[in-house]
């Protein structure tokens, strides 16, 4: 499935996003990088239909989601955003299969092909262990999995997530992020994913979106984006971009600097 | 189905099964009837569990009962009306609590704590001194009230960023003094021997307005079912609205459903028993406690169990210091209270 967006403008007090146009396509899996603030989260509701752009569209399969029903943009998309609390004690299986609310009645229970996607969902982010446990009991990491299982039991066409690996250990970092490629290259699933993680996006994804205070600044292959000088200047740190010896992608190390402030003291 | 997978799919605490709902609420029924029978058959006067159910059958069959015209009054005429009300508010406060908890993302939230009861009050007493003539004005009314007050303590609670519970109920504390403060008011300038009857149900009281037990009871089955058909609805919405519409679910149309739904139910318990508090908040609980968090199974569970849970604190209304009566609302916030502080220590 194929995400077009065009130039899109948003703004809140200040501007937020000034121009973002690019092209996901069919299997893609779609980084999206930049500092804090730089509008990473904006776009993306704007892509799943939370918000509306002030100019410019994105179009999902060439429709608007702005013209769709909430229940046809959920039986396509799958979403997780950037932190949800849970307060109530609901137990990880009960919050997997509201992934399939869209697929059953509003009243009823769920099928038998929705319990067998929640499984499915579950035992590839190795979350099957927690079925019958509340939510609100699990660490964050295992939360934000179970969070990824609830996306992906929605069997979407197109996979949006907000910085998934935020709060993961890096052998799950490494198993979320190879779980996403492999579903898009075995499927005609896209996914777009917004991240801090600048090596393990140059690792994983197909392509990538540089974003700094809303502006575009550099779209296509992570080894056209991920270049020393853009890198720099977009993040405002010392750097060295040189090769992974074991990938061949870009590999970004950071450098320790005399800080700008100097003085500690009050 | 083997017995073992058959109970396996009963007692699952992975998930709300169809089988797991309908034993429970199954149960909870039976519970319901016999806690009425002995409700009935325990007062001032003591009736025999017999007699209890050979009037109720004849009640309801239409054939005589073959018992004295003395009991079957008492019976019939005085204790089930009382029983029936008692259930009827019971349902429909911890049904609202639990769609306020639902909607508001919040486990402590609660019809009373919200001042939303207050709210209907204001409602009700505006009625009763001047549109006496019409019983049913009081009920909606106090519907109009609810409505009102969630609306403002929503606006009051809702923070620029997430509303959090400190925030809601700090907002609802706030609405509740306001609006309690005019009730009293309305009160002190009602005259003499009707101030007694108007004080006593606005703290709580069971014990009048039988004649409007039948359309009350229509508003709350209504309420309810308008909260039930949305419940799968809630249990998304719980977790989080974005989330619940990035998931499919209308948000706009839920909220606004079952805010009126849960009005409904509060104006219509609040119309004929006053402000009872802490039952919304105590019973939903208790529920998610046992049955987990699935909305399908807590908001009929919730029913049943607010049901019993208030015939039985009225039956120690009616007997604790008899002949004298206590007020409902008492007992129900010397058990709420501190009940309610454990969870807001629990929370934190």
């Amino acid at each position: 499935m194929t995400i077009e967006v065009s130039d899109i403008r948003f703004s809140y007090t200040r501007p937020v996003l000034r121009g973002v146009s690019f092209k996901v396509g069919s299997g893609e899996l779609f980084a999206v990088l930049g500092p804090n603030g730089s509008g990473k989260s904006t776009l993306i509701k704007i892509i799943v239909g939370m918000l509306k752009p002030e100019s410019g569209c994105a179009l999902i399969d060439g429709r608007n989601p702005a013209s769709m029903s909430r229940r046809d943009i959920a039986r396509v998309i799958g979403y997780v955003a950037q932190e949800s609390a849970v307060l109530f004690p609901i137990t990880a299986m009960e919050l997997v299969l509201q992934g399939r609310f869209a697929q059953g009645g509003l009243i009823g229970f769920e099928s038998d092909r929705d319990i067998s996607e929640a499984e499915w969902a579950m035992r590839v982010t190795e979350t099957t262990e927690f079925a019958a446990t509340p939510v609100n009991e699990l660490s964050g990491g295992e939360r934000q999995r179970v969070m990824l299982a609830r996306a992906l039991a929605v069997r979407p066409r197109v996979l949006v997530l907000d910085e998934p690996v935020a709060n993961l250990d890096i052998s799950h970092q490494v198993k979320v992020l190879d779980l996403v490629r492999r579903l898009t290259s075995e499927s005609e699933m896209s996914a777009i994913v917004v991240t801090h993680e600048l090596n393990l996006a140059a690792d994983f994804a197909t392509s990538a979106l540089l974003l700094k205070s809303g502006e575009m600044i550099a779209v296509g292959k992570p080894q056209d984006v991920m270049t020393e000088s853009l890198l720099r200047s977009v993040f405002e740190t010392d750097l060295v971009v040189d090769e992974n010896p074991a990938s061949g992608s870009p590999r970004v190390t950071l450098i320790r600097r005399k800080s700008e402030i100097s003085d500690l003291r009050m | 189905m083997s017995v073992k997978e058959l109970t396996h799919q009963i007692f699952s605490r992975e998930r709300l099964t169809a089988q797991r709902l309908a034993i429970t609420l199954a149960v909870l029924a039976m519970v319901l009837i016999a806690a009425s029978v002995f409700s009935i058959a325990v007062g001032s006067e003591h009736v025999g569990f017999t007699n209890v159910i050979r009037v109720i059958g004849a009640e309801i069959t239409g054939h005589a009962a073959d018992v004295s015209a003395e009991q079957r009054i008492i019976i019939a005429d005085i204790r089930l009306p009382r029983v029936l009300m008692a259930i009827v508010v019971g349902a429909a406060l911890a049904v609202a609590g639990s769609a306020y908890q639902a909607l508001l993302r919040n486990p402590l939230a609660d019809p009373g704590i919200l001042g939303i009861s207050s709210g209907a009050a204001l409602g009700a007493i505006s009625a009763t001194i001047f549109a006496e003539s019409l019983p049913i004005s009081r009920p909606v009314a106090a519907f109009g009230g609810a409505v009102i007050t969630i609306a403002v303590v929503y606006a009051v609670g809702q923070g620029r960023r997430e509303s959090g519970t400190v925030r809601l109920i700090l907002g609802g504390v706030i609405i509740n003094a306001l609006l309690s403060s005019i009730v009293i008011f309305l009160v002190t300038s009602v005259a003499g021997a009707r101030q007694r009857n108007v004080i006593s149900w606005l703290i709580g009281d069971l014990s009048g307005e039988s004649r409007l037990l039948l359309p009350v009871a229509v508003f709350v089955l209504i309420g309810i079912g308008a909260v039930y058909v949305n419940a799968r609805s809630l249990n998304l919405m719980m977790i989080g609205e974005q989330d619940a519409l990035t998931l499919g679910v209308e948000a706009r149309r839920v909220k606004i459903a079952v805010y009126l739904a849960a009005s409904l139910l509060t104006g219509a318990a609040v119309a004929v028993s006053g402000a009872i508090g802490f039952v919304g908040l105590i019973i939903p609980h208790a529920v998610r406690l046992v049955g987990g968090s699935d909305n399908r199974l807590v908001v009929p569970a919730s029913a049943l169990v607010g049901g019993i849970f208030l015939m039985l604190a009225d039956t120690i209304a009616r007997t604790a210091v008899a002949p004298r009566e206590l007020n409902i609302g008492v007992i129900t916030s010397l058990i709420g209270a501190p009940v309610f502080v454990y969870l807001l220590r629990r929370t934190n």
